[in-house]
């Protein structure tokens, strides 16, 4: 026995139905498209701070200074040592001529003051930038090369990616739970637009019950009511999220180099893609959470 | 066919609507139910339309044993019935070819049968001109009407009708009636719940009387003979 309930006839019933509850569905689409936005926020910082982490070379380097007047035989050893152990990845060498060069670099115009300090008057050591694959590992990694003959000191910047990571776990937790309480009151607000709507169909429904009408039938409307909601309220939490993060991106952090912002290109499609899963599950819950009844019988 | 075999319902209050009912109808009779008010009519219609459930005792209806019948088969099950309603239950807001074609889009029928059938039935009722009316501009009679003709759309079996005269006045019952003898005639088993005992006496059908939720009459002819 095929089924062939129209489909079109079913939408249409749900635009109608949140035509008629006009106030209710704006207030839905309100609510919700305010949870999304809030928990888009969120996201996008963590991101950024994420890729900012990245950027600096925060996550799994360390630096490790040599000692200075090491022969050339003396540094490559300490080089092959350091390559040796478990979990190292990557070494690179950067000699205290290279580190010069950098620092004259950073200083722009001024960079001349350093001229003074090249060749033999070069105070800076030569480093080594160790890469690991395993956090977890740092700590032992940092031991293994402070007992390097040679090594005097290592700059373990987990320290900093630590902190960054625990602020990131707070903006995280906080998040999470803006999130818990926002989709409550969604799914609140939901649950009420589509009661309301059922209420205004009720002798509707009662006849479509006593005619024979399936379970399907009678709820397929408002949860497709459900749905809309979810992807209105995603489309225009979108739309929104696009052009804040498109003016922070063009204006806001413009005066702190440091701080690279990712480009919204980048990240619209997982932010898209969240939106509407969450809008419309929310809508999807909401609207089955108010008609259980008659999807029972 | 129907069958009511000690039927008991108590409601959840305590209040025994029916305290042991037995009778069968076949494929094709005509029945009126009488009895007075609170005999536990209704609650048979209900525990008919599997809107109720027996506390005790079976129902059999066309084969379906309705006690122990799923809920989600229920829907199907009610394809098989149509029923009319004293107060004709009607979507104010649909015109009258609307709401029989709403049954029919309701269970699922292509658009194209329920636009060759909705005509058809609207004849049997003799109300096919005014299709294009809304309820609101509809008699009683007429009203009823609507709702007969939607409750024949699905082309059920039986015919379940609670006190259809209930709102209208005599020569318009004495219609109603007669539409229902005409869908009796199209080989639907018909059951009327009514208190118009003039009707039961002038059509000469079988009579079930209910009292105090127990059959204490059953025999064909008028109401007191
Ligand atoms: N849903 C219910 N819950 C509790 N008691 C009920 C319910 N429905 C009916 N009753 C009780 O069951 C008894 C039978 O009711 P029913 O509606 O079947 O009577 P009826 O014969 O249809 O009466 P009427 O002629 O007034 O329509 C009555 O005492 C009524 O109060
Ligand atoms: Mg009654």
């Amino acid at each position: 026995m095929k089924k062939r309930y129209s489909l079109t006839y079913l939408i249409g019933e749900s635009f109608k139905s949140l035509w008629r509850n006009g106030v209710m569905s704006l207030a839905s689409v309100t609510v919700l498209m305010s949870c999304l936005i809030v928990i888009g926020g969120f996201v996008l910082i963590i991101f950024n701070i994420n890729a900012n982490v990245k950027n600096l070379g925060l996550m799994n380097e360390m630096v490790a200074f040599v000692d200075y007047k090491l022969t050339d035989e003396e540094i490559e050893s300490i080089k092959t040592q350091i390559n040796e152990l478990d979990d190292v990845v990557e070494v690179i060498h950067v000699t205290k001529d290279e580190a010069l060069e950098g620092l004259k670099e950073n200083a722009g115009e001024f960079g001349d003051a350093y001229a003074e300090l090249e060749g033999d008057e070069n105070p800076l050591p030569d480093t080594f930038h160790v890469k690991y694959d395993d956090p977890s590992q740092a700590s032992t990694i940092k031991y293994q090369l402070d007992h390097i003959e040679g090594i005097y000191k290592v700059n373990n910047r987990m320290q900093v990616a630590k902190t960054i990571d625990s602020i990131k776990n707070s903006i995280s937790l906080v998040g999470i739970w803006f999130l818990g309480i926002l989709l409550l009151v969604s799914i609140f607000v939901i649950v009420n637009t589509i009661k309301l709507a059922v209420f205004a169909r009720r002798s509707e429904i009662e006849i479509m019950r006593y005619i024979g009408a399936s379970g399907w039938f009678i709820t397929l409307p408002f949860i497709f009511e459900g749905i809309i909601i979810g992807l209105l309220s995603s489309g225009v939490a979108y739309l929104i999220v696009w052009l804040i993060y498109r003016y922070i991106e063009t204006n806001g952090m413009s005066g702190i180099d440091m701080i690279t912002i990712l480009p919204f290109s980048e990240i619209n499609t997982v932010v898209l893609a969240g939106f509407v899963i969450i809008g419309v599950l929310t809508g999807i819950i909401g609207s089955c959470a108010s008609l259980r009844k008659y999807l029972k019988a | 066919m129907i069958d009511f075999k000690n039927v008991k319902k108590v409601y959840s209050n305590g209040v025994v609507a029916l305290g042991g009912v037995d009778f069968h109808v076949d494929d094709g009779e005509f029945v009126f139910i009488v009895g007075h008010s609170g005999a536990g009519k209704s609650t048979l219609m209900k525990l008919l339309l599997r809107e109720e459930i027996v506390t005790s005792g079976q129902v059999f209806v066309n084969n379906h044993d309705l006690t122990k019948m799923r809920n989600y088969k229920v829907p199907r099950y009610r394809r098989e019935l149509g029923v009319v309603f004293q107060d004709f239950r009607l979507l104010p807001n649909k015109t009258v070819y609307e709401n029989v074609a709403f049954a029919m889009r309701a269970v699922g029928t292509p658009a194209k049968k329920i636009r060759k059938r909705v005509p058809a039935i609207l004849s049997t009722v003799n109300l096919y001109d005014k299709f294009d009316c809304f309820p609101s501009e509809l008699s009683g009679g007429e009203k009823q009407r609507v709702a007969l003709a939607r409750a024949l759309a699905n082309n059920p079996k039986i015919i379940i009708a609670d006190e259809p005269t209930g709102n209208i006045d005599p020569h318009m019952s004495m219609e109603i009636m007669n539409l229902l003898m005409k869908i009796n005639r199209l080989d639907k088993t018909v059951i009327v719940v009514t208190h118009d005992q003039k009707l039961v006496d002038y059509f000469q059908k079988r009579v079930i009387t209910l009292s105090d939720g127990k059959v204490v009459d059953d025999h064909v002819g008028g109401m007191f003979e």
